[in-house]
């Protein structure tokens, strides 16, 4: 019996050295794997930032790959980012103990290379908690970052990403939406109907303010708060689909005469451009509109699109209607010579489109796509 | 010295007349009379300053039809934001625990009972993470943010001492018809 019990120990520990045809040797040259971690590549024609709820993904829409992950807080209305430093920039909101505590508004600088937390500025607890992208304006050769606050009067905190500090806060009544023009100005959408052109030095401090005349009615058809910059100023859009494109010449607001887009209801039941995030882009250099669009009456102003509309700002023709299977969360339209429509489509994927075929190229995962930015 | 003495003669002349108006009330009125009429006189003038409100507590009591658990209730016709009916609250009740906003948005709503607009308030209540259930978001009169008094994409969790959005009620202020 010993030896029986003897030889089953032996045989026991020798079972696992002893070789087996082709297995064996394979593992003894394979050197064990370690764990790596990956740092960004440099940027590509047609990447974009994909924005959700927690957090802002970057992909590359030429391949569908993603390529990393900035975290965010739940209450950032836009990530924005500065090239030339190779940071991003995200107005956050957090409260000590998750729902409950302290809260603490700020502004997080995120590097390129690893889409991490660099630095934190402190900035006044009024940030308006809302996701629109011109919440955030970068001024002066990405150095004032504009962030608006609702508490619940309109204001901004002007922040110095550069050196990190908070300038100071500068109070908008009745003005919202910050549209950077110029070198260190930003418009503003007021609810009188006209436009606020505000002008900083290049400390950051007011300057300058000017008002334009009243060129909209914001009771009987109101400018979204929704705009897309164009190659000279901005585009911006009522709830029955009438355009202006928007410029400044120094202390001068140029505002276009509205004209509506082609074929859309300019009254009653019909065609109008809408949604509940940004729902229209322009391609800078060809001039080209991509507006989400739907069929409804007055009021269904954050209607999600269900064809997105390509309009000519230069010769006021509406030249491409595109249908959607389902409808438009989001859409944005890449500055590349060959551009992608990027889609988030409502409770689905987002879609990549040439821009000018209007084919569709491929799928992504995004998951809770909310706004995107070019990068 | 004149003006002296046309103040004096004013003062008498007030004193006499107010002798005269109490004497002749005295001759006319016995005094039981007196006390009953001041007594309705004060509690006349006592209920004046409440006229309003008993107006708005009467406004108050609506008619009601619908499901306040769902975004087609009537009173939601402004509504952005999760329910409170469904969160543990009510169309007018914040759930337990949490804290209603004194701000709120305003929008106007036809009660389809009686054919009356009304002009609601939609105050959030905050200082809990989001309720998540019976999302609502209707654009009746909504405006964009710029204009907030009418906007409903902002959320309202100011004054209070957690500003996390939890979800939202729908308060009656009054009858746009008075």
């Amino acid at each position: 019996m010993r030896f029986i019990t003897k030889m089953a120990l032996v045989l026991m520990f020798a079972a696992p050295l002893v070789p087996r045809p082709g297995s064996a040797p394979a593992l003894a040259q394979i050197p064990p794997e370690q764990t790596s971690v990956a740092t960004m590549p440099d940027a590509g024609p047609n990447w974009f930032v994909s924005k959700s709820g927690s957090g802002a993904r970057v992909f590359n829409a030429e391949s569908g790959e993603m390529q990393g992950q900035l975290s965010l807080s739940d209450w950032t209305p836009a990530v924005t980012m500065w090239n030339p430093r190779k940071e991003f920039y995200a107005a956050e909101s957090y409260f000590a103990r998750g729902a409950h505590g302290e809260r603490t508004d700020m502004v997080t600088v995120y590097d390129y290379a690893n889409l991490a937390p660099i630095a934190e500025i402190i900035i006044p607890n009024h940030m308006a908690r809302i996701a629109i992208r011109a919440h955030l304006a970068l001024l002066n050769n990405g150095r004032h970052l504009v962030v608006h606050n609702i508490n619940p009067g309109h204001s901004v905190s002007i922040v110095d990403v550069q050196d990190r500090i908070f300038v100071y806060e500068i109070s908008t009544p009745g003005c919202a939406v910050n549209l950077a023009v110029a070198q260190n100005d930003f418009l503003q959408i007021c609810g009188d109907g006209t436009l606020q052109l505000i002008q900083l030095e290049l400390s950051g401090f007011e300057e300058n303010r000017v008002r334009s005349p009243v060129f909209f009615d914001v009771q009987a058809d109101a400018v979204f708060d929704r705009a897309a910059r164009t190659a000279s100023g901005w585009l911006l859009v009522t709830h029955s689909g009438v355009l202006f494109e928007v410029s400044t010449d120094d202390t001068e607001i140029n505002i276009s005469e509205g004209w509506n887009i082609p074929e859309a209801a300019e009254e009653g039941e019909g065609w109008r451009p809408g949604g509940r995030s940004e729902f229209l882009s322009v391609h800078h250099a060809s001039g080209l509109a991509y507006i989400a669009m739907h069929e409804g009456g007055i009021d269904t102003h954050h209607d999600r699109g269900t064809e997105i509309w390509v309009i000519d700002l230069a010769t006021k023709r509406l030249l491409h209607r595109l249908e959607m299977e389902k409808p438009v969360s989001t859409l944005i339209v890449t500055q590349e010579t060959n551009p992608k429509l990027i889609v988030g489509v409502f409770e689905g994927n987002t879609d990549v489109y040439d821009a000018f075929t209007f084919k569709l190229e491929r799928s992504i995962e995004a998951p809770g796509a909310q706004m995107f930015e070019d990068f | 010295m004149n003006i002296e003495r046309i103040i004096d003669s004013g003062y008498y002349w007030i004193d006499a007349s107010a002798r005269r108006t109490s004497l002749a009330l005295a001759r006319k009125l016995s005094r039981r009379n007196f006390l009953s009429r001041l007594g309705m006189m004060l509690a006349g003038a006592a209920a004046l300053p409440l006229l309003p409100v008993s107006r708005s507590f009467a406004q108050s009591s609506v008619l009601e039809v619908g499901d306040p658990q769902t975004c087609e209730y009537w009173r939601y016709c402004a509504m952005s934001g999760s329910i409170c009916a469904c969160c543990g609250g009510s169309a007018t009740a914040c759930p337990p625990g949490t804290e209603p906003s004194p701000i709120s948005w305003v929008g106007t709503c036809n009660n389809p009972v009686d054919g009356r607009n009304y002009l609601m308030s939609y105050n959030d209540c905050c200082g809990k993470s989001g309720c998540g259930r019976c999302g609502c978001h209707r654009t009746e009169g909504d405006k964009p943010v710029y204009f907030n008094s009418t906007s409903s994409s902002v959320f309202w969790c100011f004054g209070v001492e957690n500003t996390s959005y939890h979800c939202t009620v729908s308060l009656v202020l009054g009858s746009t018809d008075q």
